[in-house]
């Protein structure tokens, strides 16, 4: 007859097992992203922003102010992402795809391809994993408005202000 | 059947591989607008690009790839939808498949536009050439930096051109370093600033003759003024300074011992500003002088003299010898009353000239006899009258006093005479008869 107080082996043994397997792999998969390394960016230098990227902006910014009349309020969506330090990268990548949401037909073919250079042009520079692409599609798809729109484009600038000046102070 | 075709094929390909493909290709940035133009054609001009088409992939907005277009030997594709980041490739097709394939970035291989509008124009003033001109790229986005070439040469130098490098549209050129009246030609391109576009030349602008001007001895007209009145006046002031040199100048800048004769005269006219008073007998033409005979005016004089007590030197007898010769005496109509003589002058002259001093006239006007001692007394004024000119004249008798000339009495007059300038009458007639001669 088997003892109450006194567990068999043979029954820990299955237990520890079950926690190792089930337990901690999937811990790993959610930390994961918080430990895996940030987007390169290739254009620190500064060139293709200024010669190309900021001219695209700021006739996208002209274009807006034209059209719309838009409040001084921020959309929550943007207040999750920030340039943060050392997140510059990871910023611009998720902004650079956003901006394809706003590709619309009814939009001027000008703007149009406005709002392409800006996303493909920054996408180029960049260097991201390709798990920040499935992260960010889920966002992207809800903010289509030009005011959304604006405020992003200034916070792409923004960030690449940043950038530059770190690189500069580097 | 299909077997065969592909060795056609495969026999057409291999053909073509021997060929030479390579291409080169520029880009024009906003040549039109936003659109952009990509020009591609062969390096070999002989070769047959009758099926050949030229594809560019990669760095574009929106596709994937694009097709050129092609004008006689030349492939462009005109779009807006360069990517203007990363590079692309430029693919040649035959019958859709790769021949050959170049990997480039449109932003290094910029051709700009040329600039145009080019004007020189001379600027007196500053003696130089200011040269403008104007390029499109200034209204652009992207391709706005430029460097410049300027290049002129004289148009008879073929070959000999001067070239200037500058990423402003403004040069000046200096009027020195060029020849006069010579006719020259300038032109200007352009390239990028290869700070981050970069790529070729522009085509030449087109060329803009402009003619220096000729180096003339022209003066500014208010300088030329200036240096003419200048010369003139130094000219004049030379003249004068030469002509009144020894008038007015020298006698200030070195004076001269005053000439006693006019010292003399000078006094003299002081009293009298009426008198014309001069050493020269040519003053006194117009009086009638009545000469005396020198002998007896001596006798005359002597016998006077015998009474009186001064004494006569030796010298002073041969100067009253010597001043006795050519004396003239004013004839019979020259008169003159004791009063005007004892006022004004001692002679008588219808003038009224006088040439003996105050001392003289001092010494007339004392004597109370001048009527009596007009005829005894002597000639006084033989020699204080009389130049050296007038010799062996008669001396006419000396007329009464009303009507003839009045003559001193020798006592009256010798005494002052002698006493105001030597020892005797005659010695003192001697000393200004002598001082008279002896200029």
């Amino acid at each position: 007859m088997p003892f109450a107080g006194n567990p068999s082996p043979r029954a820990g043994t299955e237990k520890v097992s079950f926690r190792y397997i089930f337990g901690i792999p999937p811990l790993i998969l959610v930390l994961l992203p918080v430990t895996s390394s940030d987007c390169d960016i290739e254009g620190k230098d500064g060139r293709e922003y200024q010669h190309v990227l900021m001219i695209s902006i700021n006739d996208l910014d002209t274009m807006i102010k034209n059209r719309t009349n838009c409040p001084n309020n921020e959309p929550k969506v943007f207040k999750k992402h920030a340039c943060d330090d050392n997140k510059e990268g990871v910023f611009l990548y998720r902004a650079a795809r956003k901006l394809k949401q706003f590709v619309k037909v009814n939009n001027s073919e000008d703007f149009n391809l406005h709002l392409s250079r800006v996303s493909q042009g920054t996408l180029q520079l960049l260097n991201c994993t390709p798990k920040e692409d499935n992260k960010s599609v889920k966002e992207q798809r809800k903010q289509k408005s030009l005011c959304s729109l604006g405020i992003l484009l200034q916070k792409i600038k923004t960030c690449w202000n940043k950038i530059l000046r770190g690189s500069k102070e580097h | 059947m299909d077997s065969i075709l592909l060795l056609i094929k495969e026999g057409e390909f291999e053909d073509a591989e021997l060929d030479d493909y390579s291409f080169s290709c520029y880009s024009q940035l906003e040549v039109d607008g936003t659109q952009h133009l990509l020009t591609c054609a062969f390096d070999d001009p002989d070769v047959n690009s009758t099926n050949l088409e030229f594809e560019i992939c990669g760095a574009l907005l929106n596709v994937k790839c694009l097709t050129f277009d092609k004008l006689q030997e030349m492939y462009f594709i005109k779009t807006k939808k360069f990517l203007l980041i990363g590079d692309s490739e430029i693919h040649v097709k035959l019958g859709g498949k790769n021949i050959t394939s170049k990997k480039l970035n449109i932003v290094e291989i910029v051709k700009p536009e040329a600039p145009f509008d080019i004007r020189v124009i001379y600027r007196k003033g500053a003696n130089d050439f200011l040269v403008t001109f104007n390029t499109s790229h200034s209204q652009k986005k992207y391709v706005k930096e430029l460097m410049h070439e300027v290049a002129y040469r004289q148009e008879k130098n073929e070959n000999d051109w001067m070239h200037v490098n500058l990423s402003s549209t403004k040069l000046t050129l200096l009027q020195r370093k060029l020849q006069p009246d010579a006719m020259y030609e300038i032109k200007v391109r352009s390239i990028p600033n290869a700070n981050y576009f970069q790529g070729f030349w522009s085509e030449w602008s087109p060329t803009f003759h402009f003619r220096t001007p000729e180096i003339t001895g022209r003066m500014d007209p208010v300088l030329l003024t200036i240096s003419i009145l200048s010369f003139f006046s130094v000219a004049l002031m030379v003249i004068l300074a030469c002509a009144l040199w020894k008038k007015r100048i020298k006698p200030i800048v070195w004076p001269s011992l005053p000439d006693h004769k006019k010292t003399l005269e000078q006094l003299c006219k002081k009293p009298k500003k009426n008198l014309n008073v001069s050493f020269n007998p040519e003053s006194f033409l117009d009086c009638q002088i009545h000469k005396v005979d020198g002998i007896q005016a001596r006798d005359e004089a002597e016998s006077f003299l015998q009474d009186t007590s001064s004494q006569l030197d030796e010298s002073e007898k041969r100067r009253l010898g010597g001043g006795m010769q050519g004396p003239t005496w004013p004839s019979e109509h020259a008169a003159i009353t004791p009063k005007a003589f004892r006022e004004d002058l001692p002679f008588g002259c219808l003038a009224g000239s006088i040439s003996m001093c105050e001392a003289l006239v001092q010494s007339s006007s004392r004597s109370p006899d001048c009527r009596e001692g007009g005829k005894n007394g002597p000639h006084v004024y033989q020699g204080l009258l009389l130049g050296p000119g007038t010799t062996n004249s008669t001396v006419p008798t000396p007329s009464p006093f009303q009507s003839g000339i009045l003559t001193l009495s020798p006592t009256a007059q010798g005494q002052p005479v002698l006493t105001s300038l030597g020892s005797s009458q005659e010695e003192a007639y001697v000393t200004m008869s002598s001082f008279y001669q002896n200029q």
